[in-house]
């Protein structure tokens, strides 16, 4: 899988879980927490669609430091790749 | 039931209930006598270590409750310290609290053993939780594990729990009010106590587990009624730690679940008042207790068997806030006509301007954020004039328009004195409130 499929489908599950947010306007650069809609709580609900799919795990102590949308697809595509 | 202690709570229900269930993680199930045996097994273990404080980096599992009350009976000074924390913070933490062994991830336990102590020597019975540092550095509050079994005592007197019950344990166990609502209220009413899976689950801990009452924070709250995550056996939710919207009391009735409030404060072993029927926000004051108001709202609390035992290694700060057995807590409050507690606000969540202008920020922010239709928000002090913190992508000159109604209607003195629009979320604790002395640091 390409790193560029991993960030669509993550914009997918993103769409998924909060479908009035406009997904095609997110950037690689967008901060979640303050240019989306998606709070810490949502934050989880998404990190754990991603983990199921992509059969990967992050783990909690990290979950902090993944700001932005890109952040989230490296952590995700990292662990993809090792499998 | 009252209990003076974890050894004595832990035993008698051992006694008296040897099969039943006690605790409950994932597929491992404890009875009450099962986990007497675990714990005062480690217990022998922990003695014969020559440990004296244990740090605990909770994850909430049935091994790190086990931990917790043999380390209690092996007379070691426990602190919890939030595995999430960042690492510089917690070792930090474990010099200050003179730990001598860590419990919890092995990686992580490696990592901070640099900075293990020498321990403690008059240990026996404490456990120290951190207060959230919401206003001002965290400091660690003295506790015993007879004041936080009393403090489950009078919750259970407000709301008991029959042994039938299941609770669920959401909340970190580093927080009291997850330790006592969460953990200890469950087991002294011979419940048991379903202990959280971690973030990952809370989407599907309740439909797991199938409790019949859960202890939560607002925000988690919101997160379990908004994705339909509750089973239809919760009859009980008990939300703590910050202020809940209507909206969500709403939410909650129409799916039959009663809500209470309960207040409370970490130097109080958690919960002083908790509502029991009618209104929720008009909490009872419990057994134990005794709160009046200062002259300014302050809510002052007379805790005899719940009171912490001080700030550990800091008597300037406990004497400020303690005074003659009666706790200054920094919270607003009133009566109302049947004598039931209501909490009006923070008051510690207000800034003093130069002129002597106070402006109460809950109340300020609320009419910024209704003005502007955004809520990652928050007013802190620079160069002595209020300053708008925006988090998110804004121009400043269309903030400014959008608040100009809200300005003209402050006194000049409490208006805006500058907008700083930031990408960074704003500091938070674990319950949501924003941390404030952190911001004013950042801002400063």
């Amino acid at each position: 899988m390409t790193r560029q499929e991993v960030l669509e489908k993550t914009k997918k599950v993103i769409h998924d879980c909060f479908p009035d947010m406009d997904v095609e306007a997110l950037r690689e650069e967008s901060v979640i927490n303050t240019e989306t809609a998606i709070d810490s709580m949502g934050f989880v609900l998404v990190i754990c669609k991603l983990e199921a799919l992509f059969d990967v795990r992050i783990p909690e102590r990290q979950w902090s430091k993944l700001s932005t949308l890109g952040d989230v697809v490296d952590a995700l595509y990292k662990r993809v790749e090792k499998r | 039931m009252r209990f003076d202690s974890f050894r004595q709570m832990l035993s008698y229900w051992a006694r008296q209930r040897p099969d039943a269930p006690a605790l409950r993680f994932g597929r491992e199930t404890r009875s009450f006598s099962g986990l007497w045996e675990d714990v005062s097994r480690r217990a022998r273990e922990l003695k014969a270590s020559g440990r004296t404080c244990v740090g605990i980096l909770s994850d909430g599992s049935l091994a790190c409750v086990t931990e917790i009350f043999a380390a209690n009976l092996a007379g070691l000074q426990i602190v919890m310290l939030d595995a999430m924390a960042p690492e510089g913070l917690l070792k930090t933490l474990i010099r200050y609290t003179d730990v001598d062994l860590l419990w919890g991830d092995g990686e992580l336990c490696e990592e901070l053993s640099i900075s293990l102590m020498g321990g403690v020597k008059d240990g026996a019975g404490k456990l120290l939780f951190f207060t959230s540092g919401t206003t001002e550095r965290a400091k660690a509050v003295v506790l015993t594990d007879h004041s936080l079994c009393q403090s489950a005592y009078n919750g259970s007197e407000k709301l008991p729990l029959a042994p039938e019950d299941t609770l669920l344990c959401l909340l970190p166990l580093g927080h009291v009010f997850g330790f006592v609502c969460g953990l200890l209220w469950g087991l002294s009413c011979g419940a048991c106590v379903a202990l959280g899976r971690g973030a990952r689950h809370y989407g599907d801990d309740c439909d797991f587990y199938r409790p019949t009452a859960v202890s939560v924070v607002p925000m988690l709250l919101g997160f379990l009624l908004r994705q339909g995550c509750v089973n239809p056996e919760l009859g009980l939710v008990l939300v703590g730690a910050g202020d809940c919207p209507p909206r969500l009391l709403q939410a909650a009735a129409a799916r039959g679940i009663r809500v209470s409030f309960g207040y409370g404060l970490t130097e109080t072993s958690s919960g002083v008042a908790i509502s029991v029927e009618g209104d929720p926000y008009a909490m009872e004051v419990c057994p134990d207790d005794t709160i009046t108001l200062a002259e300014d709202g302050e809510i002052l609390i007379e805790a005899p068997t719940c009171m912490m035992q001080g700030y550990y290694k800091l008597p300037d700060a406990t004497r400020a806030v303690l005074k003659d057995g009666v706790l200054r807590t920094g919270d607003l409050g009133r009566f109302d006509e049947e004598g039931k507690l209501h909490i009006t606000g923070r008051k510690k969540d207000v800034l003093v301007l130069p002129d002597g202008t106070k402006i109460f920020l809950p109340e300020y922010e609320a009419r910024l954020m209704s003005a502007l239709g955004h809520t990652e928000l928050a007013v802190t002090l620079k160069n002595d004039r209020p300053l708008l913190v925006f988090v998110g992508q804004a121009e400043e000159a269309a903030l400014r328009e959008k608040l100009k109604d809200v300005m003209r209607e402050l006194p000049r003195g409490q208006q805006l004195g500058g907008i700083l629009i930031s990408g960074e979320p704003l500091p938070r604790t674990a319950t949501g409130k924003i941390k404030r002395w952190e911001l004013q640091q950042k801002v400063g």
